[in-house]
């Protein structure tokens, strides 16, 4: 009996660590402890004993079953923790859905990241209206009154509107910078502020060129500000952007409307400086006139420019994003099409 | 402006050793841009000089010839060639096999080889001028002439570049760079610019002394249009070649040599600057007179073109009539002909916005009026006269000066401007000695004096005509000659301001981001200007849009009022590729109408609003789906966006929408946009034939975003709620809106019934004609016990009976 018992424990040890799955342990488990297990049937012969001897086997016979009890239980968990319901044919490589599709311009991208980056450093958010008088896109930023910008090869002026005093002159915006002044005349000094928008050029289109295009502005204007600490503003600015350390040169460069003026290039990211095709092979790539706004355009703005001075900027974000993604030509930016547009998520 | 190095050196002594790409980048960092720095032999290599030893028949063609050719190291070869003008001792040009010429000067660049000409080996090519990009130097007089080189006595084998003189470096500056700066449109000027950034001596030109010459007689009219003139009548001249030194240095910076005459007066502009002009003296009649034309007075310009001249022209004339128009072009009357022996020569100063106007209105600029437009100061004329007059005493030793005469009644003020140091040090972020200012402005021509804190300036005639005007124009020369590279930057402090909060900007970004991150639409940009097919097409009319004088394209006039005509242009262009997708547009559109200004009471800007508008565009089998698609995006924009909700109503039918399908969109009783199926004749017109296209436009100014986000919190229902769908058959003229109307009459205080919502709708063959199954979602509990199902099922069979009696709805399932 004893023999029976402890060859029982063995086998029913090796059977349960031996199923694979929770069915095949329900049913080794029935096999050894059920109603016609092994178990029980061996009790069954418990009767045919001498007295003596049963409480000791019964002992050992509660000992087995509970050792075997926790062996199933044991081994259940194990299995219930391995187990999949889904077939082992079951494909893991077949792609995703794609969530829905939409997305916003590639330069509507690259101005909210300008005016995160901005913002963080305490800079407004301006927009001024694309239809200008003369008088704010070129009289109040000191261009000469016979400046060739004003001419009609230049400027989309309005039919009927073309002729007169420079107040009553009306174009669609060929540059921000008017909106500066209007901002300036409208807020009280110190100004920190950015000012994106699309401006409009009568050109001959080609992949550089194009009628409408986006720039953004950035201008402070405070009593303690010397020339050259835009550059670090700029640095930050474009390093955020970008995600990467920018090097950024400014050199000489003339625009009516600032004294000192510069041109401002980045380090080409295209070759990292090294010289390539995107950079015609300088390493750098101008992206924005900047400067100090000129003594006239501080007076237009009702300002004394013995008292304030500033650091003004013009991004092209057309150039900025072409840089970006290695566009090659600027006319897909306006061309609504779709094959190009998605590829910006 | 191309210019040459070997040219600027004849002004300053740039070293032998200066690194060209330092040159270029100094220039371009202080000065100018340079956009190319080139060495100009590089496009000769592999070309040399060849002596024709003996010139014999190809056996197989008549045209061509064998020339035994010696080129160099007592190498003789064969090369065939067709040229017509071959003979024995000619210098030619060979290009050897590796050089790139262009057949007949024509095509693609090509590399010569070894080749043979039928049946004969020939060793490279003889070439044309033509062939090796030098016809303007050497024009050919007849075809097939072959550039005869005899006149440069090197030895056989001699690089064409040494024997040429094209060992010269051709530096390209960006115009654009310098419209700003008059005295750098020549080499003496940016030679000067050079000589100051390096400290390098500037050579001086030698002036020309006028005096014992006789007076010549000129009339200046108008000084204030002509402020300088000066004349001379110089004698026993000829027409000639030009030195070929001449020639090269005006063909290697883009003219083209003519005659010595012609060339003298573009070499002095192309090295100072200043144009000059020679009149054939013999076609004057009487004595020159500078003055405006009359209205309609005619003149022959030397291109022969005819212009009818108005009294805003300045021309310069003889006693009869015109025979220039000043600052521009000569005329043809008084042009140097072959047999020209006299001359008037002309250096003259106008002024720059009438040489402008001038060349403008005939649409005839010129290297000359280019100049002139940006403003030269009158002292000039010195400098070119002189460098003139010893060019015609180089060239023509025999010439004798007959008349001179110098009209110059206004002699040009220098500028002189006081700039305190501490403000020029304040706002430079740099502390400078007197010797270091004046060292660094004194380089440039500047005389400098010191008083106090006070820098007085006076600036050189070169800078005076408006380049140099204010105290900050000097801080900007100072920035430049110390080097801008040079300057660190502070960083800028400012005084703690309040957040910043623009609601109105932040609400476009949030609608913007809602469209396309949320509703899966695509953003899209397009030109302010619309196609006239696609205004016909969506707005019927022009009426009230604003239109450009000068527009993009003759059927592109008009700018939007609406951003739907773009878009319907957009989607259709887009159906080429996708069936189905939507997209969005946020852009400012414009109405001839209420002119004010915020800003300037005497401006008059037209109405300008910021508008959004969408396209949705799928089959028209879906229109359901498509709709439900749409009227959700706006449905929902409100809550996502958090501002004041909008409603739907049906008020004003756009033009451009379908009889059914529309819908205005309203904030308060605010009218803000249109929600729309365009009509089946609008996507016809624009193209579009099996796509539905739904569209809305919003102006997001009528928009009031809330000052924060407007989420409520409600407690988690202690008790469960059920979903009861109902499904139900009802007349398909019934309303989805009075169906909820009716439903929610029986949600009234205390009751179970919490809220319905639309489950879907059906029209087909399970249903009769003339009715359609709607399913709804009945939401019921109750907020103080669970409710037993009998409780469910009343409150649901007391919603049925109400839909029963009020909208004779027959129930189906539930």
């Amino acid at each position: 009996m004893k023999e029976k018992l402890e060859e029982l424990l063995r086998e029913g040890k090796e059977k349960i660590l031996a199923a694979g799955t929770e069915n095949a342990l329900q049913e080794v488990k029935a096999s050894l402890l059920g109603k016609q297990g092994s178990l029980t049937e061996i009790m069954k012969e418990m009767p045919k004993l001498d007295k003596s001897e049963r409480p000791e086997i019964g002992r050992i016979v509660n000992e087995i079953k509970n050792k075997l009890t926790g062996l199933v239980e044991q081994k259940r968990e194990e299995l219930v923790l391995k187990a999949s319901e889904i077939p082992a044919d079951f494909d893991v490589t077949v792609p995703g859905t794609a969530p829905s599709g939409g997305g916003l311009h590639p330069i509507t991208q690259m101005c909210y990241d300008l005016n995160d980056a901005f913002r963080s450093m305490g800079f407004e958010i301006y927009e001024e209206e694309d239809i200008t008088s003369e008088l704010y896109a070129f009289d109040k930023l000191n261009f000469p009154p016979n400046h060739p910008a004003r001419e009609s090869m230049d400027t989309y002026w309005l039919e009927g509107h073309d002729t007169g005093a420079t107040n009553e002159k009306l174009c669609l915006r060929p540059h921000l910078t008017g909106g500066s002044v209007r901002y300036m005349q409208t807020h009280k000094p110190p100004y920190r502020f950015v000012y994106p928008g699309r401006v409009y050029r009568n050109e001959t289109t080609d992949a550089r060129h194009e009628r409408a295009f986006f720039q953004y502005e950035a201008l402070i204007v405070d009593k303690n500000i010397d020339f050259a600490s835009g550059k670090i503003m700029l640095q930050s600015v474009l390093s955020k952007v970008f995600g990467r350390e920018v090097p950024v040169r400014m050199r000489i460069g003339f625009f009516p409307f600032v004294e000192p003026g510069f041109e401002i290039d980045m380090g080409c990211l295209v070759c990292g400086g090294k010289g390539c095709s995107v950079c015609k092979n300088v390493g750098w790539i101008e992206i924005m006139p900047g400067g100090t706004p000129h003594p006239n355009v501080l007076r237009a703005a009702g300002l004394n420019p013995d008292e304030f001075t500033g650091f003004y900027v013009n991004i092209g974000l057309d150039r900025l994003v072409m840089m970006r993604y290695g566009v090659d030509d600027v006319r897909l930016f306006h061309s609504a099409d779709l094959r190009f547009l998605q590829q910006f998520k | 402006m191309k210019l040459s190095l070997n040219w600027i050196k004849d002004y300053v002594a740039i070293p032998d050793d200066m690194d060209l790409k330092k040159l270029a980048y100094d220039l371009t960092m202080s000065t100018v841009e340079v956009e190319d720095v080139r060495p100009l032999a590089a496009s000769f290599d592999k070309l040399i000089v060849g002596i024709i030893q003996e010139v014999l028949p190809h056996p197989n063609a008549d045209k061509l010839r064998i020339c035994k050719t010696d080129i160099g190291n007592g190498e003789i070869k064969d090369i065939v060639c067709g040229g017509a003008n071959l003979a024995k001792g000619m210098r030619v040009a060979v290009a050897c096999p590796g050089a790139v010429v262009r057949w007949h000067g024509e095509g693609e660049p090509v590399v010569i080889k070894n080749a043979k000409l039928r049946g004969v080996e020939s060793f490279g090519m003889i070439c044309a001028s033509s062939e090796i990009g030098l016809a303007d130097l050497f024009p050919a007089k007849e075809e097939a002439e072959i550039t005869d080189l005899s006149a440069f006595d090197v030895p056989a084998g001699t690089p064409l570049a040494d024997a040429l003189d094209l060992n010269d470096i051709i530096l390209e500056i960006d115009n654009k760079s310098m419209t700003n700066r008059p005295d750098l449109w020549g080499h003496y000027g940016i030679a000067r610019e050079i000589a100051a950034l390096y400290h390098l001596p500037l050579k001086e030109i030698k002036k020309f002394d006028a005096s014992g010459i006789p007076a010549m007689k000129v009339e200046v009219q108008d000084s204030e249009r002509c402020p300088r003139y000066i004349g001379a009548e110089i004698d026993h001249l000829s027409v000639k070649p030009a030195p070929y030194q001449m020639q090269n240095r005006i063909w290697k910076v883009g003219m083209r040599p003519i005659n010595a005459l012609v060339d003298i007066t573009n070499y002095v502009m192309l090295a100072t600057g200043q144009p000059t002009h020679a009149f054939d003296a013999d076609h004057i009649k009487g004595n020159i007179i500078v003055r405006r034309a009359a209205d309609k007075e005619e003149l022959l310009l030397l291109n022969e073109k005819k212009l009818e001249l108005t009294p805003d022209d300045l021309v310069i004339a003889d006693t009869e009539s015109p025979v220039g128009l000043a600052g521009v072009m000569g005329g043809s009357k008084d042009s140097v002909l072959p047999e020209t022996n006299r001359v008037i020569l002309e250096v003259a100063n106008f002024n720059a916005a009438g040489i402008r106007r001038t060349a403008l209105r005939y649409e005839n600029r010129t290297e000359a009026s280019a100049r002139y437009e940006k403003a030269i100061d009158p002292e000039r004329c010195e400098q070119a006269l002189s460098m003139a007059m010893e060019l015609f005493r180089e060239i023509y030793p025999e010439m004798e000066i007959k008349a001179f005469s110098d009209t110059y009644p206004e002699k040009l003020v220098q500028k002189e401007i006081d700039v305190p140091v501490s403000w020029l040090e304040h706002r430079l972020g740099k502390e400078f000695s007197q010797e270091t200012l004046t060292n660094l402005l004194g380089r440039l021509g500047f005389t400098v004096a010191f008083d106090g804190d006070n820098m007085h300036v006076i600036v050189p005639t070169w800078r005076s005509t408006g380049d140099i005007s204010i105290k900050d124009d000097v801080m900007e020369e100072v920035a430049r000659m110390y080097g801008y590279e040079n300057f660190d930057g502070e960083k800028i402090t400012t005084s703690f301001t309040g957040a910043i909060n623009q609601l109105e900007i932040d609400l476009e970004r949030k609608i913007k981001e809602y469209l396309a991150f949320r509703c899966g639409m695509q953003e899209v940009f397009t030109y302010p200007w619309m196609d006239d097919q696609y205004i016909h097409a969506v707005l019927g009319s022009t009426e009230g849009m604003l239109a450009i004088s000068t527009p993009p394209s003759p059927t592109e006039k008009f700018i939007r009022s609406s951003l739907l005509p773009n878009l319907v242009k957009a989607v259709s262009e887009n159906l080429r590729y996708y069936s189905e997708f939507s997209i969005f547009e946020g852009a400012r559109v414009f109405f001839d109408r209420n002119y004010v200004s915020d800003y300037d009471e005497t401006e008059k800007l037209p109405e300008q609003r910021k508008h959004i508008g969408g396209a949705f565009t799928g089959d028209y089998k879906n229109i359901n789906a498509l709709f439900r698609q749409a009227k959700g995006v706006l449905e929902n924009m409100s809550r996502y966006t958090h501002m004041e909700a909008l409603h739907f109503q049906q008020e004003i039918k756009p033009v451009w929408a379908d009889d059914v399908v529309w819908l205005n969109l309203f904030r308060d009783d605010v009218k803000v946009g249109d929600f729309a199926l365009l009509s089946k004749k609008a996507a016809l017109e624009s193209g579009i034939k099996n796509n539905a296209v739904l569209l809305f436009e919003i102006d997001i100014e009528l928009l009031k975003p809330f000052t924060s986000r407007t989420n409520t919190f409600t407690h988690l229902p202690e008790y469960p709620l059920m979903d009861y769908d109902l499904s139900m058959l009802v007349e398909d003229t019934v309303k989805w809106e009075e169906i909820k109307d009716v439903i929610l009459s029986k949600k009234k205080q205390g009751s179970v019934l919490q809220s319905v919502s639309f489950v879907e709708e059906y029209k087909g063959k399970q249903v009769p004609a003339g009715k359609k199954s709607v399913t709804v979602r009945l939401v019921i509990g109750s907020l103080e016990k669970t409710l037993t199902s009998n409780e469910i099922e009343a409150c649901a069979e007391s919603i049925t009976k109400v839909l029963r009696k009020k909208l004779n709805a027959e129930l189906r399932s539930k």
